[in-house]
């Protein structure tokens, strides 16, 4: 294996140590001195040197200056350069020069790349090794990444081949998971563990809910009314949960109506089930809402949303405090109990979590009167309902995968001497679970009659679906050996045939993408290699049985063929991983909990909110495909996909619950496109303040593809003024007064201008806020029960001019000028998927090819979907 | 006059004493059901004998409870400690018995030996508390203060804002009680 993986390697430091060799000679041609001397040298020679180039003295293009060239011939082609106030150069000329930087640039690149694959040799990332695994067992929620190290990134992405390294950490930890994976698939009993069904009380054995219902930051209520036997906490608190418990308080019935929400001190856990059986579980609860006042339940101010999570317990079993993963956001309707359910994968030692997620952070526990002293909304909980583990078929189907048909039997040493018996985990239920491991049946495991026989069929299943590929039987027969070689070392067979699996797992051909070039074509990757770049793309995860087939008849890359299984790829339910996936990346919505909002000056900021967001701009763009719309509706739109906390955040009346869905726009509305997204407003800003350089560059380089250049060195950054004296743009101002920082800042800052009309929380804004001076601020849409204590400082000034010297009065007017611009805006996008799906940046060669992209989609009417078509017809995704 | 009544109590104790001993040591036979009592924990509250009641019906039908003596916290059984308990010796049957009731009950009743000491050497003390009116809450009041060592017996109710207890002076005084109250966040009712 060690060795294979080396052999790779070698393959990729080639393809490295021959782009290194692009200190080529790059010959620019004649044509560009005459112009260089005319047109350049004035600013740009070794006496003026202007922005620190010397055209006099720059070397041919090489490894290292190769992306200065391609700048020199995009700033001239764009007519930036020579710059403003200079004598322009004849057009003729002009084209002629970029024309000769473009064929040099080009045949260089073509030198340096020759024959080899464009695509370096790439492992699987974290999350495509995940995902994989899930498909390949049928274990949809196994959780495999968070024990794998992080992954690089380079051009954006994390599927690139340069940021996807491998070392002795990687090997040790694919090890772990494989063996984790094969305890988990490998049947250990001869029938399925036995399925409960447990009802749970929020308030239940164990958990926080209790104890703070006791001290008033919660109810029990029966019949929507507060439970007789169990008195609001008043002025005096219950005493003594475990009394309480033993009385049968908790367990008589009674629904929790909650008011505090999740917080350092309280995790809400529903912690009578502790998963002992990984697998798939059904999960049903019934939720409403109230007013709370003082003793009495009234109708509530609306829906309310409660949220299910995943907690998965760690160390002494108390918890991480953080929910491993959401199930979702459920409508909590007044008075009106409404039943939700869903069916989810469990691992083992996981839980599930609760939180009042709409509503405001309040404590009754330590404050006067509690519960009865307090007026507010609460959610109610009448139970929970945890069923499974669910099995339709047993021995699973990861069993099947792995052993076929194979009976399962009891291991008696007695019958075979000399023979080890397999080994098993013993499993630790960790917390205060009441559900309890089923009695061990014994040792069970799979019986051949013919191991060898059978070793070689199995594995003939399965290494072409591990490996996504047809394998060689000389390959296969390796497998075989090592499982010969463990049967004659006193292995059973199913402790043979897990050393090959592990080792297959394990293995360079299923830890990397292997691009294998079609017949005829070495350019091209063959229908294989196809059907996995479109999965990975589409899927983040290996190819289904319809896409292996379609390429084992090898007319996967018929066109008619492709265009098919694009729109089926996305319109499985699993291209929701497409969707987070590439907006993680592309949008970093990965980074959307990087900074915690300031909570004095976004006292209304809650994780709710955050993950509304999140929702909202996965929703958009799922739209925006499914719907095939213009790309303009990256930056301008008619709908926004709303919940009613986003909606409320907005100010945008009339959306009711949790649930994310189409809401039309006012005309006169900002709302609706990536740039106008609170996500995209949050990730942008620093949590204290906004400024218009990172959402400028933001918008720059995500949503127009023209990157700035990284700040120069020793160029101090502009400190926010949380204390409302100066604006931040004033600050810029005189920032700008700085020529080094002007000409970039000239193109970086009109976009975060018309931004600075949203805050830190992508809330609507005419006045900054500040903690300092300023006049009382208006509640506006803020939660009644959150208290505010910061202040309207100077206005807002949205207006602008772009380089172009086109003004805008407001972010409306910039939306309108941005979204005119739908070559460029196409163009980037196409650049992002191509980069994402191929897993190698996008080269100056590749910049005609993907304009031919662009022109194809635009005749089609640029709808994304067509773009996304489009990009996978074309040979730049089609080349290895 | 309340002397003299604290002579019966302790008369009757007494004699139930020495029945309770007669009973558990006579040899049992299936035909002569033996009418045995122990002395119940858990009887915080009058209403507590319905569901003490409860318990025998539904969860230990083997024990045909046949009476309850509130006021002394005791309650007299019907049934056979050989059959029920067979092999036990009759010093474990009392034990045997705390078992099965704090079992069924989640131990919010149990059973102890009849109170070997005179109740007319023996001190009531009452307690004026405030708390919610909540029946677990007087059973965790009850239960702080019939575990210390020298409180015979003990009654709580938050509605009545009290709490009494039935001490043994040379064991506890009403200091320690409150003290312990204290400590576990109840709070006392402000003297007028």
């Amino acid at each position: 294996m060690f060795h294979k993986i080396m052999k790779a390697g070698s393959k990729k430091c080639i393809v490295f140590m021959i782009l290194c060799s692009m200190i080529l000679p790059f010959p620019v041609s004649a044509a560009p001195i005459p112009f260089f001397e005319k047109h350049c040298f004035e600013c740009h020679d070794s006496a003026t040197k202007q922005a620190g180039l010397n055209l006099s003295k720059l070397e041919p293009p090489n490894a290292e200056n190769f992306a200065k060239w391609v700048k020199i011939h995009d700033r001239i082609e764009s007519g930036e350069m020579p710059p403003k106030g200079q004598p322009r150069p004849p057009v003729a000329d002009q084209d002629a020069v970029t024309k000769s930087l473009k064929a040099e640039l080009i045949k260089a690149e073509q030198d340096a790349i020759k024959n080899e694959p464009r695509t370096g040799l790439r492992r699987l990332t974290r999350s495509e090794y995940e995902n994989t695994i899930r498909d390949l067992f049928d274990m949809p929620g196994i959780a495999l990444q968070g024990e794998l190290p992080p992954d690089g990134s380079a051009h954006g992405f994390d599927k690139n081949s340069d940021a996807l390294d491998i070392s002795h950490v990687n090997l040790a930890k694919y090890i772990e998971a494989a063996e984790h994976v094969l305890n988990i698939a490998i049947a250990t009993r001869p029938n399925p563990p036995s399925v409960t069904t447990r009802r749970i009380s929020l308030a239940n054995s164990g958990g926080f809910v209790a104890h703070i219902i006791m001290n008033g930051d919660g109810v029990l209520l029966k019949d929507k009314k507060p439970d007789p036997d169990f008195p609001p906490a008043a002025e005096q608190n219950h005493i003594d949960e475990g009394a309480h418990e033993r009385f049968g308080s908790f367990t008589n019935g009674a629904s929790v109506g909650l008011f505090r929400h999740e917080d350092e001190s309280v995790s809400p856990y529903f912690i009578e089930h502790v998963t002992i059986y990984p697998g798939l579980y059904r999960v049903r609860t019934s939720l409403w809402s109230f007013q709370w006042d003082k003793g009495q339940v009234l109708p509530s101010r609306g829906t309310e949303a409660a949220r299910l999570s995943v907690v998965q317990l760690t160390g002494d079993g108390r918890g991480g405090q953080h929910p491993s993963y959401k199930l979702g956001y459920f409508d909590a309707p007044s008075m009106d109990a409404q039943e939700h359910q869903l069916v989810t994968w469990l691992n083992h030692n996981e839980l599930i979590g609760f939180n009042v997620a709409s509503l405001a952070p309040v404590a009754n526990y330590n404050r006067k009167g509690r519960a009865m002293a307090f007026t507010g909304p609460g959610i109610a909980c009448d139970w929970l309902d945890i069923q499974g583990p669910l099995h339709n078929v047993w021995p699973p189907v990861s069993h099947r995968v792995l052993f076929d048909e194979l009976p399962l039997v009891e291991f008696k040493a007695a019958d075979q001497p000399g023979v080890r018996p397999p080994q098993r985990k013993q499993v630790r239920q960790l917390g205060a679970g009441k559900n309890r491991p089923d009695p061990t049946p014994g040792l069970w495991t799979v019986q051949s009659e013919q191991p060898l026989v059978d070793a070689d069929r199995l594995l003939k299943l399965f290494l072409p679906r591990a490996f996504r590929r047809p394998v060689d039987d000389e390959v296969r027969q390796v497998y075989v050996a090592k499982v010969e070689e463990r049967l004659k070392a006193g292995d059973c067979f199913e402790s043979a045939m897990r050393w090959a699996y592990r080792a297959a797992l394990c293995s360079p051909d299923f830890l990397y993408h292997v691009s294998t070039p079609a017949p005829g074509k070495a350019s091209r990757i063959d229908d294989y290699s196809l059907a996995c770049r479109l999965s990975y793309f589409f899927l983040n995860s290996m190819p289904d049985g319809r896409l292996t087939d379609l390429a084992r008849r090898n007319i996967l890359q018929q066109p008619h063929f492709l265009q098919m299984e694009v729109d089926g790829l996305l319109k499985n339910p699993k291209s929701q991983r497409f969707i987070d996936d590439f907006l993680g990346q592309w949008l970093k919505l990965r980074q959307i909990a990087a900074t915690d909002p300031d909570k004095k000056l976004y006292p209304e900021f809650n994780p709710y909110l955050q993950d509304s967001m999140v929702a909202e701009t996965r929703a958009y763009f799922r739209e925006l495909i499914e719907q095939n719309l213009s790309v303009s509706h990256l930056v301008k739109s008619d709908f926004a996909m709303l919940n009613e906390k986003l909606a409320v955040h907005y100010g945008i009346p009339g959306v009711t619950g949790s649930q994310i869905r189409r809401v039309p726009l006012p005309p006169d509305c900002p709302r609706g496109g990536f740039m106008t997204q609170a996500s995209i407003l949050k990730i942008t800003a620093n949590g204290t303040t906004t400024s218009p350089v990172p959402r400028g560059a933001f918008v720059m380089d995500r949503l127009l593809g023209q990157p700035p250049d990284p700040p120069p060195a020793n160029i101090a950054a502009v400190e926010p003024d949380v204390r409302g004296a100066t604006t931040i743009r004033e600050q810029l101002a005189k920032h700008r007064d700085n020529v080094v920082c002007a000409s970039c800042h000239a193109k970086m800052d009109p976009p975060g201008f018309a931004l600075e009309a949203f805050d830190v929380i992508g809330g609507p804004r005419s006045r900054y806020r500040s903690i300092g001076d300023g006049d009382p601020a208006p509640r506006g849409s803020i939660d009644p029960f959150i208290g505010i204590s910061f202040k309207l400082g100077p206005p807002v000034d949205a207006t602008g001019v772009l380089p172009d010297g086109r003004a805008f009065k407001d972010v409306l007017d910039f939306q309108t000028l941005i979204a005119a611009d739908s070559h460029r805006l196409l163009m980037n996008l196409a650049e992002r998927l191509m980069i994402y799906s191929t897993g190698r940046d996008t080269s100056f060669g590749d910049r005609d090819q993907l304009a031919a992209i662009v022109a194809n989609t635009q005749k089609q009417g640029g709808g994304i979907r067509t773009l996304i078509h489009e990009v996978v017809q074309s040979s730049l995704f089609q080349n290895r | 006059m309340r002397h003299r009544r604290r002579r019966v109590f302790a008369f009757h104790d007494f004699v139930a004493m020495i029945l309770s001993l007669l009973w558990i040591l006579s040899p049992a036979t299936a035909e002569e059901p033996k009418l045995i009592k122990h002395q119940i924990t858990g009887l915080f509250a009058p209403d507590r004998e319905k569901d003490l009641r409860e318990v025998f019906e539904q969860k230990l039908p083997q024990f045909k409870l046949v009476s309850i003596d509130f006021k002394n916290a005791e309650a007299s059984f019907d049934y056979d400690p050989a059959k029920t308990f067979p092999g036990a010796k009759p010093e474990q049957i009392i034990e045997r018995f705390d078992n099965e009731l704090r079992n069924a009950t989640r131990h919010t009743f149990g059973a102890k030996p009849l109170r070997t000491i005179e109740k007319d050497k023996l001190k009531l003390i009452e307690i004026p508390i405030v708390g919610l009116d909540c029946k677990a809450c007087s059973f965790a009041v009850y239960e702080m203060v019939y575990r210390l060592k020298g409180v015979e017996q003990a009654t709580s109710s938050f509605k009545e804002g009290k709490l009494t207890a039935l001490i043994d002076p040379e064991k506890i005084d009403r200091t320690e009680i409150e003290m312990t109250l204290k400590q576990r966040g109840v709070q006392f009712k402000p003297q007028e």
